[in-house]
Order: structure tokens, then sequence, then C-alpha cells
């Protein structure tokens, strides 16, 4: 009897027509937002844990690397099959199973976009915190990857905070079940260890979402101002004031144009920067906060705050937010998209030094920050085919992130290391941590199978039968 | 003593100085563990001296058992070995306190009621509310994830946590996450010791996320003839828009011990409703008066908790059960966890286990969050065969088929003997073995107490 090819073996679980080995096909699956290309060997539909399960033993049996894809949105490199092998595609595994509005859970499939639980979820009076800037195309077993933010996550707290439990299949094609829908399940917190590890430890393919009820008001504020410093000044008033809105997004001038250039939401071109301010809850105070907002505001230089009236004119706001990377995209062919964090009070100090590494590399960066919680944005425009110019954009990426670290930041808030981050690891880890984070990836995958190449510096070599 | 370890008390005074080693049975009493005493009490004054006392414990091979304010060492079961304790309660300082950021670094053995004082004086919160806030250490609050019913609105130690460090079981030490509210900076290291009881290493200072101060505080009490109505008021509040600070559920024998605090006559067979407020003056008028029209539909009484009493009141509530007959060797105190639909089913059926085993059985809930607690007295002596033993493995039972635990906090060690501390882990336990023993792989850090043998 003549073994079978790695190929075949998938071909006789998923069917033939949902594995693609072309060259065509298999370029569609090189790149992600990052920078870097990697081609797989072959990319692989699922459609169901058991699938899943029996796809990672045979990746197993003939030693090939596999990377979980579900909208690719990833910013970091952490889709690209970088040591080749096998892309799973998790997009068409994309059910909502189950929703109980009284426990406050729904059992979701990976592929599932954001927006669409969120879709499902509102005309039950019922949300989903975590709301990543791309919800519209990432989906939930990514949001679970890369431990997603989103603005909401100032006063909501981020993916991790709102998952339950999980289903895994696990790098050797073991499925387990951690957590559940009741609290504090037994035992190490294995759902907050797997979520955030980038495809690292295997694959979740059944998530279990807190659900939360809709806040029963909302208002939405546009604060106007003329001076970068001074928007920025005024997040840390907000918050020493005793407020926490739902969020505090921030964009600069370039973003704005490029936004308005787009989507057209009738942002000032002229000024320097925009707060975009939400409060929620109940309603009997959100007057109240809302003009003590607009007071701090004023106080703190806006030149003008202006309160969306209506649904209408909030989700305009909320598609130019939403759509800043996508509207920057006019500005040059290509964009480093930086994901430091500061404390809130260092904000002001950070964009003025981001604003010095723009004028030591000559590039421009539009900034978005998430400012409520410190996470910055800084967007490198380039024209990828100009070298010289792309060396300058990974120096001053890398001077960013060393800028955010010394300020007592971190090097990302939410986009995770993948490819892009793993020597500026160094920046904020020691050796030994970064050795017995190693640690714990060698527990899930002693092989080093699974998304292999990603997190950490040095990578550590592909145990393959090759 | 054994050789070995009369050399360790040797290298650890060293360490640590001749006074803050402490052996004999005279000073070793009060750190039994399920009634078996340690070697040796060690007090590092650093953090690197725990580092150092870990390393030479580690290096004979001594079981190690971290202890801060003691307050979770009847969780989970008898360990195998006990040598040596260390104690943490003089590793207290405050490393950074950040007002403006909202975020505070302490070391593990400071006090949780400590931390609170000092944060209120810049109108800041942490806002979890665990049981014995003037015992419990900043290390025990995160290793053992104890929470109290605030959990309702702001969930529990794992969503407060931004970073910490560590002295792993060979004595390294290391850093985990940081001090932003968003750090995705390699894997969620903090995750791996929240909650993991000292088995994988020992939490020598944390870094936490803090709130504002909110304007104001109030509380009220609803009683109820039946459990009916008092689960009414849980299930519309949970459907509504009001955002509680908490949302208990008592038990008539619950409410029995609550009563001298609440200082009203209160009927026998009461069921109860502790509520707890926080926010804007309007906020907490407006769920006042919403919660005051929701007790008296579901036919209860309200008994409203005068203004300056709030802070009083609560805390009777948060020490209830943790805090009732502490003293009584025979006390057996639950927790129970399950969806939150299914808590109030739960809440009766711990309270039916009482009446079959008699046992006063007093249950009080988080009602909104699916986390019951169960003290039960006097409890008999267990023997084998005995029907409380049999009688839990019941209840362990139904909360494991809503897909929730029971998990003995408190229980006479014959008892433990019969009925494991946590039950079973699921799928995940082949996992959680080998994260032990990759950590700890001579099983030196609080052996045997942990779930499935850990």
């Amino acid at each position: 009897m003549t073994e079978k090819t790695f190929v075949e073996e998938l071909r006789q679980i998923v069917g033939k027509a949902n594995v693609l080995d072309g060259s065509v096909d298999l370029q569609l699956y090189q790149y992600d937002g990052f920078l870097e290309e990697r081609r797989p060997e072959a990319v692989a539909f699922v459609h169901s844990t058991e699938e899943v399960a029996r796809v990672v033993e045979v990746c197993n049996r003939h030693g090939r690397p596999f990377v979980p894809r579900g909208g690719g949105t990833n910013l970091t490199g952490g889709t690209i099959p970088f040591k080749g092998g096998l892309v799973i595609e998790m997009i068409r595994m994309n059910r909502i199973l189950e929703v109980d509005c009284t426990s406050l859970w729904a059992r979701v499939q990976p592929g599932l976009f954001n927006l669409e639980l969120g879709n499902a979820l509102a005309p039950m009076g019922y949300q989903f915190l975590p709301d990543p800037a791309s919800q519209k195309a990432a989906t939930l077993g990514g949001n679970v990857a890369e431990n997603a933010g989103g603005p909401h996550c100032f006063k909501y707290g981020v993916t991790t905070n709102h998952i339950l439990g999980m289903t895994v299949v696990q790098a050797d094609g073991q499925v387990v079940q951690l957590g559940g829908t009741a609290p504090d399940p037994l035992g190490y917190d294995l759902p907050g260890v797997f979520v955030g590890s980038e495809g690292t430890f295997g694959i979740c393919t059944e998530i279990v979402a807190k659900i939360a009820r809709l806040p029963e008001s909302v208002k939405t504020l546009l604060a106007i101002y003329d001076t970068i410093d001074a928007g920025s000044r005024t997040v840390s008033a907000i918050v020493a004031a005793g407020m926490i809105p739902a969020t505090l997004e921030m964009m600069d001038q370039l973003v704005i144009q490029a936004v308005e250039a787009s989507l057209h939401c009738g942002l000032p071109l002229d000024c320097a920067t925009v707060l975009l301010i939400e409060v929620d809850g109940l309603r009997d105070d959100l007057e109240l906060q809302a003009k003590a907002i607009e007071d701090l505001c004023l106080a703190h230089g806006a030149r003008e705050v202006r309160q969306a009236k209506d649904d209408t004119e909030r989700n305009l706001l909320w598609a130019g937010r939403r759509g800043a990377f996508g509207a920057v995209a006019r500005l040059a062919p290509s964009f480093l998209v930086c994901d430091g964090t500061v404390p809130r009070t260092a904000l002001p100090e950070a964009i003025r030094k981001v604003a010095e590494v723009a004028l030591k590399y000559d590039l421009r960066i539009p900034n978005v920050f998430h400012a409520g919680d410190g996470n910055l944005h800084p967007l490198i425009l380039f024209d990828w085919r100009d070298a010289d110019q792309k060396a300058r954009v990974l120096k001053a990426g890398m001077e960013i992130l060393a800028l955010c670290a010394s300020l007592g930041g971190t090097i990302s808030g939410e986009h995770g290391v993948g490819l892009e981050k793993l020597e500026a690891m160094r920046l904020v880890l020691s050796e030994a941590d970064i050795e017995t984070q190693r640690r714990v990836k060698r527990t899930f995958d002693p092989r080093n199978l699974a998304n292999p190449g990603k997190m950490f510096p040095a990578p550590e070599e592909v145990v393959c039968a090759q | 003593m054994h050789s070995d370890l009369s050399n360790l008390r040797g290298q650890l005074e060293a360490i640590v100085g001749q006074d803050q080693v402490v052996a004999g049975v005279a000073g070793t009493a009060a750190f039994a563990v399920d009634g078996i005493l340690p070697e040796l009490v060690v007090r590092p004054g650093t953090q690197d001296e725990v580092s150092q006392v870990v390393a030479a414990c580690a290096r004979i091979g001594a079981a190690m058992i971290p202890w801060g304010g003691g307050t979770a060492m009847g969780l989970g079961n008898a360990p195998t070995r006990t040598q040596v304790v260390i104690q943490l309660d003089r590793v207290n300082r405050v490393v950074e306190w950040d007002p403006a950021n909202l975020t505070i670094t302490a070391e593990a053995g400071m006090r949780l009621a400590a931390l609170q004082e000092l944060v209120a004086k810049e109108r800041a919160i942490f806002p979890l509310d665990p049981p014995a806030d003037h015992r419990v250490s900043l290390g025990g609050m995160v290793a053992a994830n104890q929470n109290g019913p605030s959990r309702l609105r702001y969930g529990t130690v794992r969503d407060w946590v931004l970073g910490m460090r560590v002295v792993l079981p060979d004595g390294q030490r290391i850093h985990c996450g940081g001090k932003v509210i968003k750090n995705v900076s390699g894997y969620d290291m903090n995750k791996l010791f929240i909650r993991s009881l000292g088995t994988l290493g020992i939490i020598t200072e944390v870094t936490f996320k803090l709130l504002p101060m909110p304007a104001q505080w109030a509380s009220m009490i609803g009683l109820f003839p039946d459990l009916a109505g008092a689960r009414t008021v849980v299930e519309k509040a949970m459907a509504s828009f009001l955002l509680p600070e908490s949302l208990d559920l008592l038990n008539p024998e619950a409410v029995a011990l609550l009563a001298p605090s609440l200082g009203i006559p209160v009927a026998p067979g009461t069921w109860g409703i502790a509520l707890a407020l926080a926010g804007s003056p309007e906020t907490v008028a407006r769920q006042d008066r919403d919660f005051a029209a929701l007790f008296q539909e579901a036919g209860g009484q309200v008994a409203p908790v005068p203004a300056g009493q709030t802070s009083r009141t609560w805390r009777a509530i948060r020490n209830l059960l943790d805090g009732a007959h502490a003293d009584n060797p025979a006390r057996i105190l639950c927790k129970i966890t399950v969806p939150i639909a299914r808590t109030c089913d739960l809440v009766a059926a711990a309270g039916e286990l009482g009446r079959r085993c008699g046992l006063q059985a007093a249950v009080m809930a988080y009602a909104g969050s699916g986390v019951i607690w169960a003290l039960y007295l006097p409890a008999m002596d267990a023997v084998p065969g005995s029907p409380v033993a049999s009688a839990l493995e019941a209840l362990r039972g139904e909360a494991a088929a809503a897909g929730g635990s029971l998990v003995l906090h408190d229980a006479p060690s014959p008892l433990k003997r019969q009925v494991d501390a946590w039950g079973e882990p699921g799928t995940g336990l082949g996992m959680m073995k080998r994260l032990k023993a990759e950590f700890d792989p001579r099983g030196l850090c609080n052996p045997g107490r942990f779930v499935g043998g850990i």
C-alpha cells in the first residue's frame, strides 16, 4: 500500500474541492495586513470541530505547520504561514449555535464576523462588547486569537474579559473543552491563557462569549481642537473628573482629511484633532455627563463640541472612525500600523515624540488613537515599491514602540506580536520572561507546529519530518 | 528535624535573619493546613528574599506553602506534603501608586483594606469586595480568585490585574503584563497565575487597574415570604437596564444570620435580597425607585438601609457566610457555580441538602453572577458513608449537570478525605497537568491542594 500524500489525506477529510494547492490560490493566502509574504503548501476549508481535529492530526503525522485564518484582518503577520505548511481556513464555521439571554452567553463558531454577532444580538436587546474597528470583517476566532480590543474596551475591557469558554483543537489534534457557561471554571484559567495566543497553542473551534444588555441610552460627542496637545490633555482630564466614557477616540488632521475625502462624515478639515466621546448607561444622568464632558473639553481648549442629535448622526461619526484605516489607504500605497500603548497621562508626550520620529525619518505619520486607554495607532505611510522608504518605515516603527516602552507602556495594545514585533518583545520583557512564555508554548505545542515563528524573538526551529 | 531541613533552616536564616524563621510546634501551630503542621515558617522581607527562599527550598526539594492573610487556607484538598510555609506579610510595600492613570502596583503581602484606604484618599477604588478585606492579602486574593458580591458589576480578579511579578518554583523571578490597560505583548501570563492557588509559583507583586470613586452608594434590603417572590425580582432586574453593583439572594437561615446587623425584626422563613447601588446621585435615585417598585410588585417588604449604614451593612453581608462560626471546626463552606439562569434552583437545592442531612444551611447567592455560597452547621462527624458526603456529591452532580461546579472552601479534614474539594475539572485537566509538570516538575508548590491532584 502506498502512503497517501499530505494533500491527499486532507482531501479525504474535507472533500476535494475544499483543499487548495494551486499556485494562484496559494498566492491569496500568503499575506495579511503586514509586510511579509510566505506561501503555504495548501489551504483547507473546514466546517466542524471534528474536521479541524482530523486535519490537525494529519498535520502532526506529516510534521506540517498549520495556521488558522479567519478574516485575515490581522496587522502583524499573525496569519502568514511563516514556515509554510497548511492554512486552515475557518471562515465557513460561521454559525451562531445558541444564545441564552438569561445566563448572558452566546455560543458561536469562530468564523463568525464580530459585527454579525452584534447584529444578531441587537434585536434581542443584547450586545457582545469587544468591537475592533475591523468588526465588519474580523472573525470572533481572530478576536480570541489576538485578544482584540476596540473603542469599547476602555470601559468594558478587551476580548479576554468577555470569553467564558471555548472548544479547542490542541496542537496534537485532541479536542478539549476549556471553561464553559458557568463562572469560575475549575483549575487553571486556560481560556485566559489561550486568548491572545495568536494561534500558537492550537485552534479554537467554538466560543462561549459573554453578552450584555444594550445600554438604555447613549450620547455621542465630537470635540474639535486646533492643537493636538489640547485634545490629548482633555482625555486625562475627563478620567480625572471621575468619568469613564464608553469610548474616548481621537483622530488627527491627516486622518480626518482622509476620512472626509472618502466617507463625508462632516468632520472639519481645518482642525488639528477631534475626540469622539461616547457615554452610555442609564438615561438619568447621561445629559449631565455629556454636559460635564463638553465643559471639560471647552476648558481644555476645544473650539467646538457637537453632540450627535440622532442615530444617523451618531452612525456617521462612527463610520468615520471605523473607516479610518481604510480611508488612510488613499494617502499612500501602503502603511504600517503601529500599536504602542502608554499610560494615559503620557499620551501628549508620546504624540510629540511620534511627530519627531516622522521628521527624523522623513515620513508622513497620521495618527488614530484609542485615547482612553493610551493606545496609539500611528499609521506610517510609504510606497512598498521604494525599498529605501520601506527600510526607514521599519526603523521608525521600532523607534515608536521603543518610545512607548520607555514611557511606561508596551509594544502592543491590541494587534499582537505576530512577525512584526518579535524583536520589540525585548523592549518590555526580560530573557527570563520570554523563556517562561516559551515554556508555556512548549507545553501546549511541543512539536512547534501551531503557527510557528511567531510571538518570540529567535524563533525555535520547526521539528519537521520533511 | 530531618538533616536536610535543619541545613535548610540555617540557609533560610542566612537569607531572612534568624528571627524570621520559626520552627517548633509553638511557632508553627498557627500555620497548620488541614491539621498538618509545617516544619518551618519563614518570613521573607523582600521579593528578592522570597526568590532566595524558594531557591533554597527547591535545592533540597522541600514542599512550600505560600501564606498571605491565611483567608484561603481551607480551600482545596489537604496538601500531600507541607514542609515550609512562606509567609508574605512582610512583603507589603506600595511599589507605584499612580492616581492619574488609575493604577497601583503593590507587593503581595499588603492587605486589601490597606490598599483600599490608600487609593480612597485620591477618590479611587479597587472595585472588588472579597470577604475579610482586613485579612486578605493581595497575593492571596489573586492566587485564590477571591471575589465578592460586586462581581456582578465589576467582574472578578482576572478583570483587574494588569501585571504581576512571580517567583517560579525554582526561585527564578519573572514579570508578566505591565501597567497599561491593554496589553498583548506576548501571552497573557497573568492568567496563568490568577486562580492557580500558588501551584505554579508565588505571586510577589501585583498591578491593578482602579476606578474613580462613585459619587454615591446606597443599599436596600428586600424581605420576601418565599423564594418565588425573591426570584421574580432577580429575574426582572437581570432583564432590565438596571445596573446594581451587587444583588445577593439570601435564604431564611442566611437572613437570620444577617438580622442582628440589620436591627429590624425578621420573621422566620423570610427570604432576602440585598442590593447595593453605586453611581451618580441621579442613577442611584432612579435604581432605588425602580427596585423598591420591583420588591413591592413581587410581594416583598422594603427594608431601607440608612444612608450612613451602607458600608457597615455591606461589610456584614460580604462577610456573612465566610465569617460565620469561623472557629467551628465542623463547619462546611461550599462555593457552587452555575450558569446565571440556574442560580435560584441551586440555592433551593443547597438549602434542601441541609434539611436532608440535619444541618443548618445558610445559603447566599451572588444572584446575577451564578455563584452560590452554602454554609452548613453543625456538621456531624463525617464517617465513611455519612449522608453529608454523598449529599454533597449529589449537589455537585446537580451543579455539574448544569455546567458548573461545587468547591469546598472550608471543611473538616475527615470530610475532605471522602469528598474531593474540587470535583472533576473536565477535559482540560491534561493541559493543566502538563503546565504543572513544566513549571513545577517536582511538585514543590502547594502539592496536592489543587484540582486533579495538582
